[in-house]
């Protein structure tokens, strides 16, 4: 028998099932999204499971009023609704107020890949990212998925959930520690991919194939921003290069965070920003992700023959 | 809660006192929302000086409390006013409004005891206040949640996702009080885009609805004296007919005098406007 990988979705509901069932304060508001986790919420723990319809401004602030009394609450849609659709109201709740709530958005980057740019989220990290007292979590598979249902439990200030759509391949161990904020998912002394989420899978699959050519980068899984800066700069250490890698725009995103981080510390070292070029806008091709990447110049072959590029120079 | 004229006639004292101190207040600071907070005095003396909600001004986190939410938070002067003068914190601090040293600004802040939230963008405090009335239902706890909205507010598309999700919800535990003093910023509302019958707009989203005139306590303490033994399941919205400027004839029912502290002449104007209306009553 083989174990079957659970969406991404799924590993983080079944969490907050699990404490659900154990703490009548956990409480669940969603705009019109399910899940079969939260069906059994829906049914076992009606009073804790929250519908409020397609109107995500009002799940926001209904969802701050109740975690002011001290509820854990978790709001639910698709990612680009639940973020800039009501950034206004997160950012008077959670980013003036910090009251300690969490949002869930799912879909993030391509993940609604042919429903088009209204679908697409390209720009909530450097929207989230801007609000102080959010933490924004990357999920780059099911494992991490599920650790976070618990680590936003326990969290005592906001937090933004990044999860995509598509089911992942496990890369993390169930057991795997992620508070540190980042992993080191392999080790090089020259250079290093920094990315999340998906583009972790293809930080992956592209420093595999540059190995053959005896090039060797190492993987920073960044899935938790702010990133922790200690932490990533022991790693970068004494490295020639660093690459980003991201599904959003570029500004203000991961690679945006990468080189504020190089510049606050006086570190001089050459980085190559791999992401959504603001001059190509938005996509409206499909066929999937692999196609909508090509459209923005993030196919798998192009970004290699970018990052061989740019090691030579 | 028992009306009698001798309760209506403390809160009338109160209302001219408490005008005074919110015009002189914003004349000092040179700024904050004069005319929108006399608008809603005399709802909030009732609310705290009339007996209508249960609170500890020396323990404001009693977890018993009735909340208040100030949702159209620009009143902010008239809320500081109440606050202060029921003991929340020491009456010199309004002294500072809005200046160096000052504690709280132009907008509500929730590190003001008694605050409950900080506000200033509209359409987020009405959110709120239903999100602690939904709480307190389901951990049955008998407190409730009072918000005061503005008629401006109601302009604010995400006040109808919430007064929905109330009704739906049975939140005969919410008040909802408009502070309908007919204008916005730059122009009435009938003439922006008109709000009325507003009645009819708030019964067909399933609330029980009473109109009332905002400036007579003896009409707004009868609107909530049965306030916790109500039979309806419907949230409730009290309509409040008021002025905006009331009691200072020289800047009320005006268009644009929004968000202004009148200074030097209009000031003293203001001051005698409210020295007649105290010598009148």
């Amino acid at each position: 028998m083989t174990n079957k990988i659970i969406p991404q979705r799924d590993a983080f509901w079944d969490k907050i099932l699990e404490k659900a069932r154990a703490d009548k304060n956990v409480i669940v508001i969603s705009a019109d999204m399910g899940a079969p986790s939260l069906d059994v919420i829906r049914k076992e723990l009606p009073s804790q499971f929250i519908n409020v319809g397609i109107a995500e401004q009002n799940a926001i602030i209904i969802g701050a009023g109740l975690a002011l009394t001290g509820k854990k609450v978790f709001v639910y849609a698709i990612a680009p609704f639940i973020t800039i659709r009501c950034l206004e109201q997160i950012r008077v709740e959670c980013g003036i107020m910090n009251i300690p709530m969490t949002i869930v958005g799912v879909g993030v980057g391509f993940g609604y890949e042919d429903s088009g740019p209204t679908h697409h989220l390209l720009e909530d990290i450097a929207m989230m990212r801007c609000l102080p007292n959010m933490t924004i979590h990357t999920m780059t598979d099911s494992n991490m998925s599920s650790s976070f249902g618990e680590i936003a439990y326990e969290s005592n200030s906001p937090n933004y959930i990044r999860v995509y759509r598509q089911t992942l391949p496990d890369i993390y161990e169930k057991n795997h520690d992620f508070r540190k904020g980042l992993s080191v998912l392999k080790k090089s002394k020259d250079y290093y991919i920094v990315s999340c989420g998906s583009m972790t899978h293809t930080a992956i699959e592209v420093s595999e194939k540059l190995a053959k050519n005896k090039i060797n980068i190492g993987v920073i899984d960044a899935y938790t921003i702010p990133i922790n800066q200690k932490l990533f700069l022991d790693t970068i250490k004494g490295v020639k290069k660093i690459i980003t890698m991201e599904e959003n725009f570029l500004p203000g995103g991961l690679g945006s965070t990468i080189c504020e981080i190089l510049s606050d510390n006086e570190i001089s070292i050459p980085v190559k920003r791999l992401g959504l070029p603001l001059e190509k806008a938005y996509c409206y091709e499909y066929g999937g992700r692999d196609i909508i990447r090509a459209f923005y110049g993030l196919d798998n072959n192009n970004m290699e023959r970018k990052i061989k590029e740019f090691i030579k120079k | 809660m028992i009306i009698t004229e001798k309760l209506i006639a403390k809160l009338e004292k109160k209302s001219d006192e408490l005008r005074k101190v919110i015009l002189e207040t914003c004349i000092k600071a040179k700024t904050g929302h004069v005319t929108s907070s006399v608008s809603c005095i005399d709802i909030l003396i009732a609310l705290f000086h009339g007996g209508i909600m249960n609170f500890d001004s020396e323990n404001p986190q009693w977890k018993g409390r009735d909340r208040f939410i100030l949702s159209k938070a620009q009143a902010s002067p008239a809320l500081y006013t109440v606050l202060a003068d029921v003991g929340y914190f020491d009456k010199k601090e309004l002294e500072k409004f809005a200046q160096k040293d000052g504690k709280f600004g132009v907008h509500l802040q929730m590190s003001v005891p008694g605050a409950e939230i900080t506000a200033g963008s509209l359409g987020h405090g009405f959110g709120i206040a239903t999100g602690l009335a939904l709480s307190a239902k389901l951990n049955r706890e008998l407190n409730m949640t009072f918000a005061l909205l503005g008629d401006g507010e109601c302009y604010e598309g995400v006040i109808w996702e919430t007064a929905m999700f109330a009704s739906h919800h049975n939140l005969n535990n919410l008040v909802a009080i408009i502070d309908r003093n007919f204008l916005c910023v730059t122009d009435f509302t009938e003439n922006l885009i008109a709000e009325e019958p507003m009645k009819d707009k708030w019964e067909s989203f399933g609330w029980r609805v009473l109109r009332i005139d905002g400036h007579s306590f003896k009409e707004i303490l009868e609107s909530m004296k049965d306030i916790r033994s109500r039979k309806s399941n419907k949230p409730l919205v009290i309509i409040a007919d008021t002025v905006k400027g009331s009691g200072i004839d020289s800047i009320c029912y005006q268009p644009l005098w929004h968000a202004i502290a009148p200074q030097g002449q209009e000031a003293e104007k203001a001051r005698n406007c409210l020295e007649r209306r105290r010598n009148n009553d």
